[in-house]
């Protein structure tokens, strides 16, 4: 009786799970209480009932890797981090800029200023300031306005000065120009009626000749042509005149032979006939 | 059935894990298909949701595919894919205690719809009585297991209807197997508690079937 299992122990032995000695004694302990069996019993009555719960259907829809394991990559914490300062960074430097902030520091002082050109036109000026200092501003005024007059004056008279040469330049090369082109045209005129004169006159010279040429050329043929066409002409004449003659002379003799044979086939019948009543008459005298 | 399934499943896996360690595409998309249906199914009656089930099943596999390489052992490849699963489980309990919206599942009147859920059941050309009380039966229990506390249900779970050991358990959860075995008493006599507060006990059962 020193055998007493625990709920660990009834599991396993509920599932098939205890082995060798552990399991004989589980056994011979379940025998001798029944209680334990009871307890066992409705453990299994459980899990029949659990068996009722039956499994379902379900078709595995395709898994993709490569598309989840781009998305974890972009996924990743560390690129989220940086790409927020990157972009946090960015967005500063954009308000920054709109905004015209500046930033300076000269000689120990820190400036943060917004729309910062004035202040570094202001700058300037002060830097400028106390060099001329000695100077009063009207001298100033007066030294550059002077300057400013002879410089106008000097540029005004070379000004001057290279306008009239250009003029003068120009209207020279008009002339000499216009002069040429007048000699050149009436030169070009001149020539071209000798030219004319001399280019029709041989030419109709030519096309007498051509003509007189054509004619002479084209006579000599005709004659030639004509010449022939009578001989041919001539000669089919006679040709025919044989033919028919020929032609005459076989019907001649055919009407001959005709006459031939007719004269002879009268003979024949007439002998026949005399023949036939040279007979009747002596068989007459005979009866 | 379950045993000599898994059986089958655990021998084609010895050789489907070394492939697919190597990267083999469709040695991966094999074991998805093999195991997607338990994974599927454990999430089913850890949530008795089809959507939460859906998406603990698809991160497991995704994590699976992902992480294979990492595997040391090809023995344990089924309880490494049990932790990934019960990891995600957990973390979707996490997420829902932070969750404010209602699931659409508890806002949708099932009982009211018009056609009875047999209907759309493989076994709905069977005696219908039966049938009804069967689907009926298996509700009862579901809900019964759905009011268990977490830790006792992944041990109920995994031991009745993915037949895993009780060493093997220990492992998915990181624990001691005697801490398996009191929580799966622990679970088993909570159970039958549920149920007889229902009314439903070995007679009413028996007398029903």
């Amino acid at each position: 009786m020193s055998y007493k299992p625990n709920e660990n122990d009834l599991m396993a032995y509920l599932y098939g799970e205890l082995e060798g000695s552990e399991k004989e004694a589980m056994d011979k302990y379940l025998f001798e209480h029944p209680e334990a069996r009871i307890e066992l019993e409705r453990l299994q009555q459980m899990r029949s009932m659990l068996g009722h719960v039956k499994d379902k259907e379900v078709i595995a829809p395709p898994i993709f890797v490569g598309e989840s394991k781009q998305r974890f990559i972009w996924n990743a914490p560390y690129l989220k981090t940086i790409v927020s300062i990157a972009a946090s960074l960015l967005l500063i430097i954009l308000v920054g800029k709109l905004s015209g902030m500046r930033i300076q520091y000269q000689e120990s002082e820190l400036r943060i200023s917004f729309g910062g050109n004035q202040v570094g036109n202001d700058n300037v000026a002060a830097a400028a300031q106390p060099t001329l200092a000695s100077l009063s501003s009207e001298e100033v005024q007066a030294m550059i306005n002077s300057s400013l007059d002879k410089n106008n004056m000097a540029m005004q008279s070379s000004w001057k000065e290279t306008q009239q040469q250009l003029d003068a330049s120009i209207t020279k090369n008009l002339q000499q120009n216009s002069n040429k082109i007048d000699k050149l045209v009436r030169d070009a005129s001149a020539a071209s009626q000798d030219q004319i004169r001399q280019f029709v006159s041989g030419m109709q010279t030519e096309n007498l000749q051509l003509v007189k040429n054509y004619f002479k050329l084209s006579a000599d043929e005709q004659k030639q042509y004509i010449e022939s066409l009578l001989v041919d002409f001539s000669k089919y004449l006679q040709q025919q005149r044989n033919d028919d003659l020929q032609l005459v002379q076989t019907r001649l003799n055919s009407i001959e032979k005709n006459t031939d044979v007719f004269k002879q086939e009268t003979e024949q019948i007439l002998s026949s006939i005399i023949t036939t009543v040279g007979t009747k008459n002596s068989i007459g005298t005979t009866n | 059935m379950v045993d000599t399934l898994l059986n089958i499943a655990m021998m084609q896996s010895d050789t489907l894990v070394t492939r697919a360690k190597e990267g083999d595409q469709s040695a991966q998309g094999k074991l998805v298909q093999l195991w997607y249906k338990r994974i599927y199914n454990f999430g089913y009656k850890f949530f008795m949701d089809h959507d939460l089930a859906m998406e603990v099943s698809q991160k497991t596999f995704i994590s699976m595919c992902k992480n294979l390489p990492g595997l040391q052992d090809n023995a344990r490849f089924k309880s490494w894919l049990y932790k990934i699963a019960v990891n995600y489980c957990r973390e979707e309990i996490r997420k829902k205690k932070g969750d404010r919206s209602l699931s659409f599942d508890v806002v949708w009147n099932r009982d009211a719809e018009d056609s009875p859920k047999w209907e759309s059941t493989a076994h709905r050309f069977d005696n219908p009585e039966s049938q009804l009380h069967r689907t009926e039966l298996a509700d009862i229990l579901q809900q019964a297991l759905s009011e268990l506390n977490a830790e006792q249900r992944e041990v109920v779970i995994m031991k009745e209807y993915e037949g895993l050991k009780f060493r093997e358990i220990a492992e998915v959860l990181n624990i001691s197997e005697n801490t398996v075995k009191s929580r799966m008493y622990y679970g088993l006599d909570g159970l039958r508690k549920i149920l007889d507060r229902k009314n439903i006990n070995k007679d009413t059962i028996g007398y029903e079937l």
